[in-house]
């Protein structure tokens, strides 16, 4: 009687596992794509005073007479340009579903035009235009940062539209119109009072797609002026950019957690 | 002087006519039923009464004012939509309370008609949830609530039922009529369901392609139907085709048999007419007491259990007729393909359109 041979244990990893072994793998690999660079950053920017790591770069970063003022108003304009887009899309968005379905074409193509035109080809049209009367607007300071703040806002177009367009569509904008109208609501308390804030989700998705854009260009200018003469403080800097960033969508994740289970409808139909 | 008049209202999209030469005199305190198929212009009328459409012409009153031309914000009117429309950000008591807040009435009074509003309904436990966290048939009630914290003059539903499940319905459609009844409140009630139409309703106007078919109270509607759609349309109808054979004795030849009727047009039309008759299921009976009248033989073809009712399909001649008799356990039912006698009233006998 022939016994069968003894075989060397086989580890048998179960599919399952083997899948998940598989992602976590990748996903390692990715996160070590980002966060190397960052790393090395940070690192460097602890580099400050010699032979000792430390905040040294950070604390001269934010004495630097110049920091300070153009972070408040990076951020001033943030707000500006987020307010007034927020003013000029919802109520378009709104108006061209419910009242004048034969502009939506007109309105995307308009609103699609900054992100398809190159923005040098931009910056030379504004330019000219503004440059010279009737519409002199670079001439001073302020008029400038006008000038500056509603670019932004135009900038912000395609996402903010698209963002507000698919809200409207979730939440059935002609119905719960015709519902506050039928309660006397007038425009401003519909705008107001049911559509902007069951638009929260939506438009803080588009509100975060800008932030994001426009981060990248917080204090650029400063920035590029400080690795000219500067060892340590531009990395510095870029990490105080990416902290906020990352706060500023923390908030929003946050605010919008609550918000999102309030926008779903009713399951009907 | 009825308390919300439609007159001649017509509402035409380019070419098409949705609705022709609507005509309709509701008093105050009735409830009025729209029924018909989808498409038919019972929506749409009723939109027009709230101000969401205009009438290409005619004229709509309410209590003795124009409205026609008044936007929906301006019209005293409640509406309720088959998707509920609450809104989503507001708790049950707020978007009760949004009305009144729109009118600025103060803190204290819009407190106090939400409570109400909510003791109506019986949601008190629900005051501060949001819509999502509510059942379908809560969502609707809430929705009447809000409506009717307004004091409307004419509270308008859209088919407010629609996207509920069966049980609910039934539930729901009554409590909407007890309410309705206790506030005395007008009510217009849109409705492709013809058993809540005929359940709640004082009268049903029933709509077909635009035009108003007939108008009258839910038995008269049954009983009585004016046109072959309504008769088709509300509860089951058996169709055959038939002769006028002596008009002055409403008798009538059908597939050959003879049949009386008691139909009050019958003297107008002369022997060798073709017409088509109708009659309920449930107006047939087994002949088991010697009657006089429309006693034929048929045969039994199927026999189907319905649950509260049994339907058998019997045959007259070539022609098959559907009966209905209630269930009952005790029922001595005829087999399958026994020949048997069956009997209805002239007065069940419907002679609805020439053939």
């Amino acid at each position: 009687m022939t016994s069968p041979p003894i075989s060397a244990p086989i580890t048998v990893k179960s599919p399952v596992t083997r899948k998940r072994l598989g992602s976590w793998l990748i996903y390692l690999v990715v996160s070590l794509y980002f966060l190397i660079p960052l790393a090395a950053t940070f690192y460097w920017s602890l580099r400050g005073q010699k032979d000792v790591l430390g905040f040294e770069a950070y604390r001269k970063l934010f004495a630097d007479t110049y920091f300070l003022p153009a972070f408040t108003e990076s951020i001033l304009n943030a707000v500006a340009t987020i307010f007034l887009s927020l003013l000029i899309v919802v109520p378009t968005a709104y108006w061209v579903t419910l009242r004048l379905p034969r502009l939506r074409p007109v309105v995307e193509f308009i609103t699609m035009l900054p992100f398809v035109i190159p923005a040098i080809v931009l910056v030379f049209g504004i330019i000219s235009l503004y440059s010279r009367p009737p519409l002199l607007l670079t001439s001073t300071y302020d008029s400038s940062r006008v000038l500056l703040i509603c670019m932004y806002v135009a900038l912000s177009f395609p996402y903010m539209f698209r963002a507000v367009d698919n809200g409207l569509r979730a939440i059935d904008v002609k119905t719960l119109t015709e519902a506050a109208q039928s309660l006397g609501a007038g425009w401003p308390a519909i705008l107001f009072k049911v559509i902007f804030p069951n638009l929260r989700v939506a438009l803080l998705s588009g509100e975060l797609t800008i932030a994001l854009y426009m981060a990248q260009h917080t204090l650029g200018p400063y920035m590029a002026n400080l690795t000219r003469s500067k060892v340590y403080e531009p990395s510095a800097m870029a990490i105080v950019a990416f902290a906020i960033t990352w706060a500023a969508m923390g908030i929003i994740d946050f605010v919008g957690r609550g918000s999102s289970r309030h926008v779903q409808m009713a399951d009907t139909e | 002087m009825s308390y919300l008049s439609i007159s001649h209202v017509t509402k035409q999209f380019g070419e098409t006519v949705v609705v022709d030469n609507f005509n309709l005199d509701i008093e105050r305190g009735e409830f009025v039923s729209f029924l018909g198929p989808s498409g038919c212009g019972k929506t749409t009328t009723l939109r027009m009464v709230a101000g969401f459409e205009t009438p290409t012409s005619g004229k709509i009153m309410l209590d003795g004012t124009d409205i026609t031309g008044k936007a929906p914000n301006q019209r005293n009117v409640g509406m309720i939509f088959q998707s509920y429309a609450l809104f989503p950000n507001m708790t049950v008591a707020q978007n009760i309370g949004f009305g009144l807040r729109v009118r600025k009435e103060s803190d204290a009074v819009v407190k106090q008609r939400v409570e109400e509003m909510i003791s109506l309904i019986n949601l008190e436990t629900h005051a501060s949830k949001y819509p999502y966290q509510l059942s379908g048939g809560q969502q609707q009630r809430v929705s009447l609530a809000r409506a009717l914290a307004n004091r409307p003059q004419v509270l308008l539903l859209d088919e407010p039922l629609s996207a509920l499940d069966a049980k609910i319905r039934v539930s729901l459609r009554a409590e909407i009529r007890s309410i309705q009844r206790s506030l005395g409140i007008t009510a217009i009630f849109v409705t492709h369901d013809q058993e809540e139409a005929l359940s709640i309703s004082d009268r049903i106007v029933v709509m077909n392609a635009g035009e108003m078919e007939q108008v009258g109270t839910p038995f008269e509607i049954y009983n009585f139907p004016k046109t072959q759609f309504v008769a088709n349309f509300v509860g089951s109808l058996n169709n055959a085709d038939a002769e006028v054979v002596d008009p002055l004795n409403g008798i009538l030849a059908m597939d050959g048999v003879h049949l009386k009727t008691a139909d009050a047009d019958m003297s107008n039309r002369r022997k060798g007419d073709k017409v088509k008759i109708s009659i309920r299921p449930e107006r047939f009976s087994f002949a088991a007491e010697p009657r006089k009248e429309n006693v034929v033989d048929c045969m039994i073809e199927n026999i189907t259990f319905l649950g509260s009712v049994v339907r058998i399909q019997i045959s007259i001649g070539n022609t098959k007729f559907n009966m209905d008799t209630f269930n009952n356990p005790f029922l001595d039912l005829p087999a399958i393909g026994a020949t048997e006698q069956v009997m209805c009233s002239k007065e069940a006998v419907l002679v609805l359109e020439d053939s």
